[in-house]
């Protein structure tokens, strides 16, 4: 039987087409890191309650060792990404939250071992996984969304009762231009992230699957076909092939192409009974649930026109951003170390900050790839309103940031903003709209959080 | 190698589109009517336009020093200025003096920009009140034509002073005017719309009288394709604004067969054109909403009828222009975007 290819049936509105440079990383093979001498483990990685730590000082722990955990629902514990000892439990730098409480590990250079990744079998049995087994496994293997957010994978796997779960859509979309670490995921482990995904749909209960993959990565549209086709699961698990468009990998905006549902303003995708799993957490899901594996790795991209050897590694949780820049070099000076994509990814000050669970690339630009510093007057020309997916009016939005009028931001959906950066992307003034609009945001987040 | 690290809000790297770039657009897409403008009324032409700008960029200038602005001549490198200044010479008629020109650029930027805090702040577009400042106050010049150089080559020395009957001609919009005004008299009615008919022929050229700027449809047009491709206007505004004319002069012309000219007329003739993508277009003075802008242009078009048919002026672009340009803001806050998943229940 064959794979079904959905070539979008649907789309969504407004987008940008930045040129994708994901040349620059995409034909690197996924390699081991550098050793780290020293990790930084935040104790939070995820959204939610932060974990206890649960070591220390001079403590020794394994690898996989549980370090911090959390009995809130909302939460994921962490684990040690290598045998070492602690050196402290302090604050340190994060790359999300600026500063951070995390667990300082000396690594023990004798007992390294990189993680062996072990192939998965074609014919492996998934009836013996029990969806209670599956989410359990998820949470006790400390898992996050992968993509970016870092929501406690457990807690999105727990169907609710009272609303529809019936597909599962599995974002490959990886529309950041720069990253590539999922596509060489797809590439090179396709077996696991459909594991992942049927295990995924089986704790959740949902019958449709979809893996979502733009249209300018074929090879990873071909290799994903092929495994799903070696397990026999044609008949389940589709592959949408999505146009090139940023951005497509936005949970609303994917949903909007694959399903052509709308998630409600203010909503989540459980609402309209649809699920969104990034495809680096399909596959630490196989992990979790066929191996017990704890999630103590993960591959990063780096890259960057400054960076001299572009590389996709698989790398410690903890291990510090300059180590893996200098172990990639650099060819010219850098301006700006962003981690994540470059549309929304967070632009750190200090190498010393660690990858945490969340980190997908480190993009390394030069100075003249950045955007222009100025910020000129706003000559109203409507680029931000024709270019938001959400179809707000950012130049609005951001003048109500501007003259504090909270009440009229509110009035215009501040809130429904998901901060993909379209707007100041096209915005030929230079303004900051989406930095306005997400200063905003968070003051009325504040603000709120007061009242309640 | 990474010490010095600069941070910032995401997006990190954007477009490369600047203000100067779209404004620059702008200019490239009026320099078809501008060559055509060189062509017809020669170095009056040339005159109108570089004292039009020349003097538009200098009070922008001046108005910065007054407002003790650090690196005064910077916000001239926006061209926003150059943009005013040239379609505010191509709304005047070839052959008003210099010195009424200059008044009228330093009024635009001045009073119809500078006021207001400057580029993108201005309620009204520019070069329209520059040019109603001219009609309000030299009435006379502003409707006084000439016939343009390739039609009678003594148009050059023609000035408002000297004036006759011979080297200067009505514009195409006063006689159907006249014809609209001797409808009840078919006879008389029709021979002017004869007249219109004759002169309307030439104005894919722009070999009529007019103001300078104005008379070439075919050069309009190929600028506000260029504008169209380039998406520094979007087709909304041109589109309803040549629509609503067409169907507002339609209805006339049905109703008043005997005195109303053909609604093809009325879009290539007077500043319909020039309107609808150089004008109407301005980014600062239109809706920012996709609705707001088909509402905003099909009131520009259907005023601009309104005035022409019924008004006492036989031209109407100026006013439907200034007139939409007051309500623009409403206009927005009437099509407030909804976002994409409805508005929220809480």
């Amino acid at each position: 039987m064959e794979v079904a290819i959905n070539k979008g049936r649907f789309s969504f509105r407004g987008g940008v087409h930045p040129a994708d440079r994901k040349e620059l990383a995409q034909d690197q093979a996924i390699l081991p890191g550098p050793i780290p001498s020293q990790l930084v483990v935040p104790l939070s990685q995820h959204i939610g309650q932060v974990c206890r730590p649960l070591v220390k000082k001079g403590q020794l722990v394994q690898q996989g060792e549980l370090i911090a955990d959390q009995d809130a629902y909302v939460s994921a514990p962490v684990h040690a990404p290598m045998a070492g000892k602690v050196k402290e439990v302090s604050l340190q730098p994060h790359p999300v939250l600026g500063r951070c409480m995390a667990v300082v590990i000396e690594v023990d250079q004798n007992s390294v071992g990189q993680a062996d990744q072990p192939q998965l079998p074609a014919d492996l049995d998934l009836a013996k996984y029990q969806p209670e087994k599956i989410r359990q496994d998820v949470r006790n293997a400390g898992l996050v969304g992968m993509g970016g957010a870092g929501f406690p994978t457990h807690v999105k796997l727990d169907p609710n009762p009272n609303r529809p779960h019936d597909t599962l859509i599995v974002n490959g979309c990886e529309c950041e231009p720069y990253i590539t670490c999922d596509y060489r995921l797809m590439v090179e482990r396709p077996l696991k992230v459909v594991v992942g995904a049927l295990l995924a749909a089986k704790a959740w209960g949902s019958r449709q699957i979809y893996i979502a993959i733009e249209d300018n990565k074929p090879k990873a549209i071909q290799s994903i076909s092929n495994a799903i086709r070696a397990i026999g699961v044609e008949g389940r698990i589709e592959v949408a092939v999505l146009p090139t468009r940023y951005p497509q990998g936005g949970e609303r905006q994917l949903i909007r192409a694959v399903t052509g549902r709308i998630v409600p303003t203010g909503g989540i995708p459980p609402m309209i009974g649809v699920l969104v799993l990034n495809v680096a957490t399909a596959s630490a899901i196989a992990d979790a649930v066929v191996w017990s594996r704890p999630l103590t790795h993960r591959i990063v991209t780096v890259t960057g026109s400054a960076v001299a050897r572009p590389a996709n590694l698989e790398v410690p949780i903890g291990t510090p951003v300059g180590q893996l820049i200098d172990h990639c070099s650099l060819k010219h000076a850098a301006a700006r170390v962003v981690l994540g994509g470059p549309m929304m990814g967070i632009a750190i000050a200090d190498p010393n900050t660690p990858i945490i669970k969340t980190t997908n690339a480190i993009v390394v630009l030069g100075d003249h790839e950045l955007r222009m510093g100025q910020q000129g007057p706003c000559i109203r020309c409507g680029r931000c309103v024709d270019a938001c997916p959400e179809g707000l009016n950012p130049s609005l939005l951001a003048r109500t940031v501007q003259q504090y009028a909270w009440d009229l931001a509110k009035d215009n959906f501040i809130t429904a903003c998901i901060e993909c950066g379209c707007c100041s992307y096209v915005c030929p003034a230079g303004i900051e709209l989406a930095g306005y609009i997400k200063t905003g945001k968070a003051f009325l987040a504040r603000q709120t959080s007061k009242k309640t | 190698m990474l010490t010095g690290l600069r941070v910032s809000h995401a997006p990190h790297i954007g477009h490369g589109l600047s203000i100067r770039r779209v404004m620059l657009d702008v200019v490239i897409g009026l320099i078809p009517a501008m060559v055509a403008a060189l062509v017809l009324f020669r170095h009056r032409a040339a005159l109108v336009i570089l004292v039009s700008v020349g003097s538009g960029l200098a009070t922008e200038l001046a108005c910065n020093l007054l407002r003790g602005r650090g690196r005064p001549w910077e916000s001239l490198g926006d061209l926003s200025a150059v943009v005013t200044g040239i379609i505010l010479a191509f709304s005047l008629p070839p052959a008003l003096p210099l010195w009424a020109v200059a008044i009228g650029a330093v009024f635009a930027i001045a009073i119809g920009k500078v006021v207001f805090g400057g580029l993108g702040a201005n309620i009204f577009n520019p070069a329209m009140v520059g040019r109603s400042f001219l009609t309000a106050c030299f009435g006379t010049l502003m409707t006084t034509w000439t016939v343009p150089a390739t039609l009678d080559p003594n148009m050059p020395t023609v000035s408002p002073a000297v004036a006759v009957d011979a080297r200067t001609q009505a514009t195409p919009l006063a006689w159907a005017k006249q014809a609209w005004k001797a409808r009840s008299d078919p006879q008389q009615a029709g021979q002017l719309k004869d007249k219109v008919t004759v002169h309307i022929r030439r104005s894919l050229l722009g070999e009529k009288a007019g103001c300078l700027g104005e008379t070439g449809s075919l050069w309009l047009i190929l600028g506000g394709i260029y504008l169209l491709l380039r998406r520094t206007i979007t087709i909304h505004i041109p589109a309803a604004v040549l629509a609503s004319a067409f169907v507002f002069s339609g209805l006339v012309y049905l109703f008043h067969p005997a005195g109303a000219i053909n609604p093809f007329v009325h879009l290539c003739s007077g500043g319909l054109l020039l309107g609808a993508f150089f004008i109407a277009t301005d980014p600062v003075t239109a809706p920012i909403t996709t609705k707001g802008r088909w509402l905003f242009g099909a009131g520009v078009g259907g005023l601009t009828i309104l005035i022409r048919v019924f008004g006492e002026y036989p031209e109407g672009v100026m006013y439907a222009v200034l007139l939409m340009n007051a309500v623009s803001p409403l206009i927005d806050r009437l099509c407030r975007a909804v976002p994409l998943g409805g508005r929220p229940s809480v």
